[in-house]
């Protein structure tokens, strides 16, 4: 294939594969943000001491790593309507990658606190903090830094990952150059296209986290 | 102030102390010594409800301590406490730390905090290091911040559980010169320590606990000097002798 046909082809398709580019920005960010919250409840509800909360957590979490994305996303959108909740296909894919990355968010979040030096608790216990508030200024932030590099690491998959919505029909940047392609039958020019956008969102993110922890550690150590 | 009656407590099956009567009055300070696994660190954490226990009874400013009841934290708040492991908060600054428990804890106003905290570290001789973490300042250091975070909640009796032995001997001068003046200002105080001289000038009360039992307790003169119990003695002989101790006295 000649350079200036795949320019040529490029200039045609990068509008709309950027359109996608931008959905799956805000599948990522959203599902992310999601599967955090959840994945912390998760976390905190299976280190409860109340052993039928930290037993409901558990099972959660070995349901949803159970169960392939893909076949929970079809749960959603197609399942779902049949009892009467109606979502958008862009509703459902936020919804359906933050729950299934929860159970690993949950797992990132439990590593964290429970490597949080158990010295922190008793000075915070002493000083008269509740558990509520012993968390909030003395754990999570600590956790947190510990947990960052799997934290880190789960973002990037979750930005890779978007691409299985597009088989629940949101028209993020896979589903996008699929159905160029299908239209045009130029696949390695749009599939090429596509490779090169993941890589330009996800590389650039691979190295802010690693400078961020650098960044972390270095004031650790000073 | 702080009353122990036949305090029992179990780990498991293993009974770490059997039965111990401890009373301390206002402004007294009192020295727990004993060989490691005596109970005395055990007996200490007890009193702020950092341990459960199975059996007696503590008392502390007329209300009952037991990990878990519903007074538990305000009594926590009326009692500071200092550990051998320092257990500074590592993502705040020196002075956020001495803040974090008057500010949230107590909710006080911020700029009174502020000034009250930076006063503790000139207190302690860290003022200049309030913006330091604690990751940059010794383990001498740290352990002042710590007794300095301790003091910012206004406490009426300091527990300390072996504050010296994680230090550098050349660091444990400072650290104990800061409990001296803590002392000398009538501050209730309960120091679990190795430090047998300074148990003997600055307490008031010397208690060795042996295997769970509280075998002596009296004047710190009386108990270190002239012991009764052949356990004392033992004891005492093997920390004081300086071929067998590589503990310092001050």
């Amino acid at each position: 294939m000649k350079l200036a046909e795949f320019l040529q082809n490029a200039q045609d398709f990068l509008p709309i594969l950027l359109q996608g580019a931008w959905v799956t920005i805000q599948i990522t960010v959203l599902s992310f943000l999601l599967s955090s919250v959840l994945g912390l409840v998760l976390a905190l509800l299976k280190l409860s001491p109340i052993r039928a909360l930290s037993w409901a957590a558990s099972t959660v979490i070995n349901v949803i790593r159970g169960l392939p994305i893909i076949v929970q996303l079809f749960y959603i959108y197609f399942v779902l309507p049949e009892m009467g909740i109606h979502l958008t296909a862009f509703q459902a894919g936020v919804i359906g990658m933050g729950i299934a990355y929860s159970a690993y968010q949950a797992e990132n979040f439990r590593t964290g606190i429970i490597a949080v030096d158990q010295g922190q608790r008793e000075a915070s216990e002493a000083l008269g903090m509740r558990s509520f508030m012993m968390m909030r200024r003395v754990i999570l932030p600590q956790a947190f830094r510990i947990a960052l590099p799997p934290y880190g690491n789960t973002l990037v998959m979750m930005l890779k990952d978007s691409s299985l919505v597009s088989t629940i029909t949101v028209a993020e940047m896979t589903r996008q150059g699929q159905l160029i392609a299908s239209s045009t039958f130029q696949n390695m020019t749009v599939y090429t296209l596509v490779a090169l956008l993941y890589l330009l969102m996800s590389l650039p993110l691979v190295y802010g986290l690693r400078r961020m922890e650098q960044r972390l550690s270095r004031r650790k150590k000073a | 102030m702080i009353k122990i009656s036949q305090l029992q407590k179990n780990y498991g099956d293993h009974r770490v102390l059997h039965g111990v009567d401890l009373e301390v009055q206002k402004g007294e300070v009192v020295c727990l010594i004993g060989p490691s696994g005596s109970g005395k660190s055990t007996l200490l954490r007890c009193i702020n409800a950092l341990e459960t226990y199975e059996g007696g009874s503590i008392q502390a400013f007329g209300e009952t301590v037991q990990r878990g009841s519903k007074t538990v934290h305000t009594l926590r708040s009326r009692m500071g406490m200092v550990f051998q492991r320092f257990n500074l908060f590592p993502h705040r600054t020196v002075l956020e730390n001495v803040m974090e428990g008057p500010l949230y804890v107590k909710g006080e106003p911020a700029a009174q905090v502020r000034s009250e905290a930076l006063a503790l570290l000139d207190k302690v001789g860290l003022a200049e290091k309030a913006d330091a973490y604690p990751e940059q300042l010794s383990g001498g250091q740290q352990q002042r911040v710590a007794i300095a975070r301790a003091l910012a909640m206004k406490p009426e009796a300091m527990l300390f559980d072996e504050p010296t032995s994680a230090l550098d001997p050349e660091l444990v001068g400072d650290v104990l010169q800061v409990m001296r003046t803590l002392a000398d200002e009538g501050m209730t105080m309960i120091v679990v320590t190795h430090e047998m001289g300074f148990a003997r000038e600055v307490a008031d009360r010397v208690c060795f606990l042996h295997g769970g039992y509280l075998v002596e307790t009296g004047p710190a003169d009386e108990v270190l000097g002239n012991p009764q119990h052949p356990r004392t003695q033992d004891f005492l002989r093997r920390v004081l002798h300086p071929t067998t101790s590589t503990r310092s006295q001050p």
